[in-house]
């Protein structure tokens, strides 16, 4: 820059120099404008003034609530400067109010507030043209708005004034500094496309690096003290709607922090402090009586003042503005969550320490907000990929993969949320909630027995640190056990996880004796190794620990069918019922008992009565459950058609109880469907029927069943055509065709079926057993007996079984064996009920 | 009770029968002034069994039907009153006894969930989504956004459903209890902002005794009543923390955050994880606020002044900063097969202005990020959209008996090199793969070199050569013959085209990458490996010069046993800007003059390149067949009648 500029070139740098706070260069630009034109020496005087004021204010920034300084040397030169250029009154009007709106921000710095009103006062503030004015000035006047509201502040008013005083110079205070904020936003949209422009044209010199605009004290003040005084006061509806102001001007770079800043403020006020009735959304005008404002201070609600400029807003078609209060908050903390996670340092290094706490925090933030505001609206699906964002601050975080872990778990994503919980284990091993959730998940929908069973373990290794938890640890290793010993194909094995489960129970149920869940479970197990009455005595005491518990309820009618009381058993059934009229298990239930006591009309009636349920609930019903938008039914159909493409669907086998090791692979496929179904309504009663469609065809295989029984082939063929259509590779439905198939008396047919049953669930007990006996009948004994013992291997305590294989090992001619068969088969009917213990649910 | 109480209640009572239509609003508004009524009313639903009970809920019920929101919430400001007084009645086994209160409960529910027109009520909301404008922002200024399979489904903005639509009920059962009392709640969260103190103070005692009752802690909070312990449901919870959350910030933060402790404290016994999430974040952003608690009552939301200023230090490595470095790294692993063989000493200074450095450039600088950050989320569209069908392409293509030996031979250098030299801990070829999970290694190399195009496939083969060579030059290789010509078969040439395509598809988005490749000549002597291996020529040199560049960051930054990842390279490759385009190319341009070997069409082509890759990311299919044709063009040049590898010796590095 040695050669001369010519005389306009140079002011477009100055005034370049100036917009862009580049006040170092201001003294040589100002010995070059003096050389050229004698006449502008006062000029001089003020840009020296100028620069040498703003350097001083950067090295030395006020801070809030500092003490004034008093007459610094260098202040002091910078008055003779300004005083130099307004004495002479050779500067041009518009400079002339420059020199003194420095003058008063002078006053300002050196603690006189008193004269820097009265500088104002001489020029008018708000007679200064903000159309067409440089840059620059754009600043200088958001400044002095803010110096003088700051001014106004300090100086007490001048006489003793009424309460009426007070309020209007109150209200003059916030418009100085909505003015100076509105001003401050213009200035700096302003600036920002100048010096896009300046870069564009000046390329391709790298040229001087334009610094980090920053905005400086009095901006910042102007920009932030209007809402802070109204939330002060008490008037959220003004705080609120100047948050809006200045979230709705078009963002700059040096704005963007506060942006985050407010954006977030406004998102915790809107959760925090407003609810849905009182919510107004940002394009309309307030209410004029708002319970969020406080009663006794009567402020105004709207803004008094119209500058002739204002700064950009977003604009455009289809502008999306919220309409409810999460809308809003949500926005805002997409857009505070975008900028957060922008800044997460990375580093790991010592010396980014602090940066890295800081910009966890803000982060940290912005995601438990977006929790509280997700959460409320039950979205846990879009809350889990939200806090997926949140693991690049993750590291050794546990609040961070705590919450993801929850989410994950909340959205139905039980896999993955295991795998994050036993993070969560490593970074706090002593909180025994976080195993009993990974063992809640993995004996769930996941059937991840040897995990849970780690879990359940540091749970109960806790010992007396988990204090009321250690029960919960010994219920959860005891259902493991238990759904092992199902799962075990073995005798041995089983009979020794039904041992360690009710151990596991009974020590549950000892230190919590008040948890009916205990005392239920040590039920069913005493149930399912057929402890009749001691199973009854335990859950008669979990119904009175929970009189209406479904499961108890259940459990009760199952027993009391065991013992060959059917008509109590149905009694009970109906009152669960009256509790829990859609509750599918039970109507199970109900139809089996009404076949045994009542006869097949009863239990047909029954199944009509529960396809209008099924109608009503999943026709009509809850599209609340079901994640986006659409009705529950829109996604079974949607799911219906995936149901199609699946090979193995399967749904909770009512007759060999839950899930079977060996039928893994028609388990995976009920996973995942329960996955998913889980995933779509995560409020949904969890006690509900797996899926629609399994329910839908299971009706209609309880119905064929009773047309069965009641040798109607016609009808039981149409009711498994029914099912078929659902799910045309089920075992069930295979089963089921056999059945009718021998019953009209075709041999081979069912034969056939029975054989294609077992070829997709092996372990079919039911199937076997008739298979057994068809092949029987068809005299091929060795064959039978060997399809019988397997039958008898997989579920000994199924006495149909024992008595077919009696039969079989007679006709072998084998009369001791039989006989001890026919003998297991009739003590096994003695304790037996008309469905397995193991239909009912084993969940934590 | 009082007889005063009484005298309250019993004039509110008789006062409303008589009131007509008209004065409603009027008399809605004097409620408020009658500062004796309301506590009597607490009182009165409190104590069970007072006869009042039955008119006092029924004449409640006639407020909240009456349609006026004020007499509404009104009957509002009871529900957690209520709410308390029925289930403590339930836990005492004694359902049917609060009649009264059960049907009102029932009422008011009966009455919230239809509209005016007697329509099942949804109550819906709208998932804002960043990447369509806003009254606050606009989406060009948020930068690239992560797209995940749930960003794409919210793309633009979904209508979402959370409460609705539920049947009528006239009794409760145990099945729909808290589905009726969740609601009302819902309801009473609503209208937050019109409850007063004591009706908060009542949801924070209900919240509390629930979730305790016949648990030890009972014992700690010193509440005597009800001990038997009372069902919840994780939902219920949620609800109850709303309410909390409210309270703690408007005047109630004592009882507030015990209630909320409460409720945790029940939730992770029940292991609920809805309500421990909703919970820990409330009690985390206590914490992180320091809530104020102001003795007075009044509510404490309060906001400071903060410093606008960036409070992160500028050399700190964010992810925004590192948004450059990335790709940078993923180059230089991909390329350590290249460079480690390099010799460091041919640097170029890095040409980058990504960082922190770039950020802060200023405007210009930050269009150019923009840009750059737009071209990545394009990259990565692009990625994700060519995935699944690359992964079918290569599926069905390979399945065709002749080409199927060419993975399979390829498979060879391209593993051996790696394991030889510098690899200590192999991945699996394909893995990194952007996770694609995939059954055989073989599926899995098929895919890895589809995906890449053939630069890839090249570069292992001519790694091989060049180990074979023993010419200690740098490994790399590329290709330059033409696809066509006498490819094996025409199903791998097809397959050939479909590559293309996609390669150019990525090109558009990263003509600095396609410039960033160490050529050698060499020709291989089976043409057959590269039968679809086409149009990658024309690249080669102007990649010379940021090879260079590579060098250095390798090895700067990364350690030397970076593992050679052949299939990484496919996820880098979609991500460069074209900012340097320009000046690589000039350069590279210029330095065609001492790299005789390489076919001068090259540089020529160069730019058309570019510009049809940008047309085969708007019309894919056309600018596969324009690609194609681009491709094949310089084939006269290298005067090479049958497809083959050229690999360009490149000594001068």
């Amino acid at each position: 820059m040695t050669a001369r500029k010519s005389g306009s070139r140079l002011e477009t740098e100055i005034e370049r120099c100036r917009s862009e706070g580049q006040w170092d260069k201001i003294p040589e630009l100002v010995r070059q404008l003096s050389a050229k034109l004698i006449s502008n020496d006062d000029l001089g005087e003020l840009l020296l003034g100028e620069s040498k004021l703003q350097q001083y204010l950067k090295e030395n920034p006020i801070k809030q609530d500092a003490s004034p300084r008093g007459n610094r040397p260098r202040l002091v030169e910078v008055r003779k400067h300004l005083t130099a250029a307004l004495d002479r009154g050779n500067l041009k009007h518009d400079y002339l109010q420059e020199a003194r709106l420095l003058m008063a921000k002078l006053c300002y710095v050196e603690g006189d507030y008193r004269e820097a009103l009265s500088q104002y006062g001489r020029v008018t503030l708000d007679e200064l043209q903000l159309a067409g004015a440089p840059v620059y000035r754009l600043s200088m006047i958001a400044e002095a708005y803010a110096t003088k509201g700051l001014c106004l502040e300090k100086v007490p008013p001048s006489s003793p004034s009424l309460t009426n005083k007070t309020m209007d110079r109150d209200q003059e205070i916030i418009t100085c500094y909505e003015k100076s904020g509105d001003i401050a936003l213009l200035y700096l949209q302003e600036v920002e496309k100048a010096l896009s422009a300046g870069m564009q044209n000046r390329s391709p010199k790298p040229g001087p690096v334009a610094q980090e605009q920053e905005l400086g004290y009095f901006l910042e003040t102007g920009l932030q003290r209007a809402h802070v005084i109204h939330f002060k006061n008490g008037n959220l509806t003004r705080g609120v709607g100047r948050f809006r102001e200045i979230l709705r001007a078009v963002e700059t770079r040096t704005t963007q922090n506060l942006r985050m800043t407010i954006a977030r403020q406004l998102a915790e006020i809107l959760l925090r402090g407003m609810c849905d009735q009182s919510y107004w959304s940002p394009l309309e005008d307030p209410p004029h009586h708002s319970p969020l404002d406080d009663p006794l201070k009567n402020t105004s609600h709207t803004k008094d003042y119209a500058l002739s400029r204002r700064p950009r807003i977003y604009s455009g078609e289809n502008l999306f503005c919220p309409q409810e209060n999460t809308e809003e908050a949500l926005l805002l903390l997409l857009i505070s969550e975008s900028m957060a996670n922008r800044d997460a340092v990375l580093s790991r290094i010592p010396e980014h320490n602090s940066d890295r706490i800081i910009s966890l925090q803000s982060a940290s933030v912005v995601y438990d907000l977006l929790t509280i505001a997700l959460g409320r609206r039950g979205q846990y699906e879009m809350l889990s990929e939200c806090l997926e964002r949140a693991m690049k601050f993750a590291f050794e975080e546990f609040h961070l993969w705590y919450q993801l872990a929850l989410s994950l778990m909340a959205a139905g994503k039980s896999a993955r949320a295991v795998k994050v919980l036993k993070e969560c284990i490593r970074l706090k091993p002593d909180d025994p909630t976080i195993p009993l959730l990974a063992v809640k998940l993995c004996i769930g929908t996941l059937h991840w027995l040897d995990e849970g069973e780690r879990f359940a373990k540091m749970v109960v290794d806790m010992g007396e640190k988990a204090s009321e938890f250690r029960a919960k640890g010994y219920l959860a290793l005891g259902l493991v056990f238990s759904l092992k010993a199902t799962d075990a194909s073995l005798r041995g094995m089983q009979e020794e996880y039904q041992k360690k489960a009710l151990s596991a129970f009974q020590r549950a149920q000892s230190l919590s004796p008040t948890d009916h869940l205990a005392a239920f479970y040590l039920a069913l197990q005493l149930a399912v190794s057929r402890q009749i009455p001691e199973a009854l005595g335990y859950v008669r005491q979990a119904l009175q620990l929970q009189g209406d518990d479904v499961h108890s309820l259940h459990l009760l009618a199952l027993l009391l069918s065991a013992q060959k009381h059917y008509h109590d058993g149905l009694n009970i059934i109906e009152m669960a019922l009256s509790e829990y009229p859609e509750n599918f298990a039970l109507l199970f239930t109900k139809v089996k008992l009404e076949t045994l006591c009542r006869g097949p009309e009863d239990a047909l009636l029954t199944c009509k009565h529960m396809l209008q349920i099924w109608k009503s609930c999943y026709n009509l019903t809850n599209p609340s459950d079901s994640g986006r938008g659409s009705s529950l039914l829109d996604r079974a159909i949607a799911d219906r058609r995936q149901l199609n493409a699946m090979t193995l669907p399967d749904f909770s086998d009512p007759e060999t109880g839950s899930v079977h090791a060996t039928s893994i692979a028609a388990s995976r496929v009920e996973q995942a469907l329960s996955e998913v179904a889980s995933s779509l309504q995560s409020s949904a009663p969890k006690q509900g029927p797996l899926h629609p469609w399994m329910t839908l065809a299971q009706i209609w295989l309880h119905a064929a069943e009773v047309y069965v029984g009641m040798g109607k082939p016609a009808e039981a063929t149409a009711c498994t055509q029914e099912a078929a259509n659902l799910f045309p590779t089920s075992h069930h439905v295979l089963f089921m065709k056999g059945q009718v198939a021998e019953l009209r008396g075709a041999m081979e047919e069912a034969k056939r079926w029975y054989e294609e049953a077992l070829s997709i669930s092996p372990t079919h007990v039911k199937t076997m057993q008739r298979l057994g006996l068809i092949l029987h009948q068809l005299q091929r004994y060795s064959l039978a007996e060997k399809v019988l013992r397997d039958a008898v291997q997989v579920s000994s305590t199924a006495h149909e079984v024992w008595k077919s294989l009696g039969e079989v090992l007679q006709a072998q001619g084998n009369a001791g064996a039989a006989t001890e068969c026919f003998l297991t088969a009739l003590e096994l009917e003695a304790s037996s009920p008309v469905l397995p213990f193991t239909i009912i649910p084993r969940m934590l | 009770m009082l007889a005063m109480d009484q005298g309250v209640v019993e004039e509110w009572l008789s006062e409303f029968k008589t009131l007509p239509e008209t004065a409603i609003s009027s008399y809605a508004t004097s409620l408020k002034e009658k500062g004796s009524l309301v506590p009597a009313l607490y009182r009165v639903i409190r104590e069970n069994y007072s006869d009042l009970l039955e008119p006092v809920c029924h004449q409640l019920f006639e407020f909240y039907r009456s349609g006026e929101p004020r007499l509404q919430r009104f009957t509002l400001q009871f529900l957690p009153e209520l709410l308390w007084s029925y289930l403590s009645v339930g836990a005492g086994r004694d359902l049917h006894c609060s009649g009264c209160i059960e049907a009102l409960l029932l009422g008011i529910y009966n009455l919230e969930i239809v509209d005016k027109d007697g329509q099942s009520k949804v109550l819906t909301f709208t998932v804002p989504s960043l990447s369509k404008p806003s009254v606050y922002h606009e989406p060009s200024t948020i930068g690239s956004l992560a797209l995940t399979e749930g960003a794409l489904a919210n793309h633009g903005l979904s209508r979402v459903v959370y409460s609705g639509p539920y049947f009528q009920r006239e009794t409760f059962t145990a099945q729909n209890r808290f589905e009726v009392l969740t609601f009302l709640l819902l309801c009473y969260n609503a209208a937050l902002s019109y409850m007063s103190t004591t009706s908060l103070q009542s949801l924070c005692q209900l919240s509390s005794r629930v979730c305790i009752c016949g648990y030890p802690r009972q014992q700690l909070r010193r509440y005597k009543g009800i001990n038997t312990r009372m069902m919840v449901t994780s939902e219920f919870l949620v609800q109850l923390i709303t309410g909390i959350h409210f309270a703690l910030y408007n005047g109630e933060s004592d009882l507030g955050s015990k209630a909320l402790d409460d409720v945790l404290y029940r939730a992770q016994l029940e292991l609920y994880p809805e309500a421990l999430l909703v919970g820990n974040a409330i009690k985390s952003s206590i914490q992180g606020a320091a809530l104020k608690s102001n003795k007075e009552g009044t509510r404490s939301i309060q906001v400071e002044i903060t410093p606008t200023a960036p409070r992160i230090s500028r050399n700190a490595v964010t992810s925004l900063s590192i948004r450059g470095h990335r790709w940078k790294r993923h180059e230089t692993e991909e390329n350590s097969v290249d460079s480690t063989d390099l010799s460091p000493a041919g640097t170029i200074p890095e040409i980058s202005i990504t960082g922190v450095g770039g950020e802060r450039l200023g405007v210009a600088n930050g269009e150019a990020l923009r840009s750059r950050t737009e071209g990545e989320a394009l990259g990565v569209a692009a990625e994700v959209g060519a995935d699944p069908r690359g992964q079918q392409e290569g599926g069905s293509t390979f399945r065709d008996p002749s080409p199927r030996f060419l993975p399979a031979r390829l498979r060879l250098p391209s593993h051996g090199l790696p394991q030889s030299r510098h690899n200590p801990a192999p991945l699996p070829p394909g893995k990194p793969r952007d996770a694609v999970d995939l059954g055989s290694p073989d599926e899995l190399m098929e895919i890895a070199e589809e995906d890449e195009g053939f630069c890839r496939r090249a570069a292992a083969e001519g790694g091989g050569g060049g180990g074979v060579g023993g010419s200690g030059s740098p490994p790399t290789v590329v290709i330059s013959n033409s696809c066509g010509a006498s490819s094996p078969a025409p199903t791998s040439g097809k397959a050939a085209g479909k590559s293309q395509r996609r390669l150019l598809v990525g090109k558009s988005k990263e003509k600095e990458k396609e410039k960033e490749r160490e050529r050698e000549g060499l020709t291989a002597p089976d043409p057959r490996k590269l039968g679809g291996a086409g149009g990658r020529a024309m690249s080669e040199n102007t990649e010379q010069l940021s090879l260079k560049r590579l060098t250095l960051t390798s090895s700067q930054s990364v350690p030397k046993s970076t593992t050679l990842s052949l299939s990484r390279t496919a996820s880098s490759v979609f991500s460069r800007s074209f900012e340097q385009v320009s000046n690589v190319l000039a350069i590279a341009t210029g330095n065609q003059g001492h790299r005789a070997p390489s076919p001068t069409p090259n540089s020529n082509h160069a730019p058309e390149l570019n510009r049809y890759s940008v047309c085969s990311l708007q019309e894919e299919g056309l600018g596969y067949l324009a690609g194609r044709a681009e491709h094949t063009s310089p084939t006269p040049h290298h005067k090479q009648p049958s497809p083959s590898i050229s690999v360009h010796l490149a000594p001068d590095l």
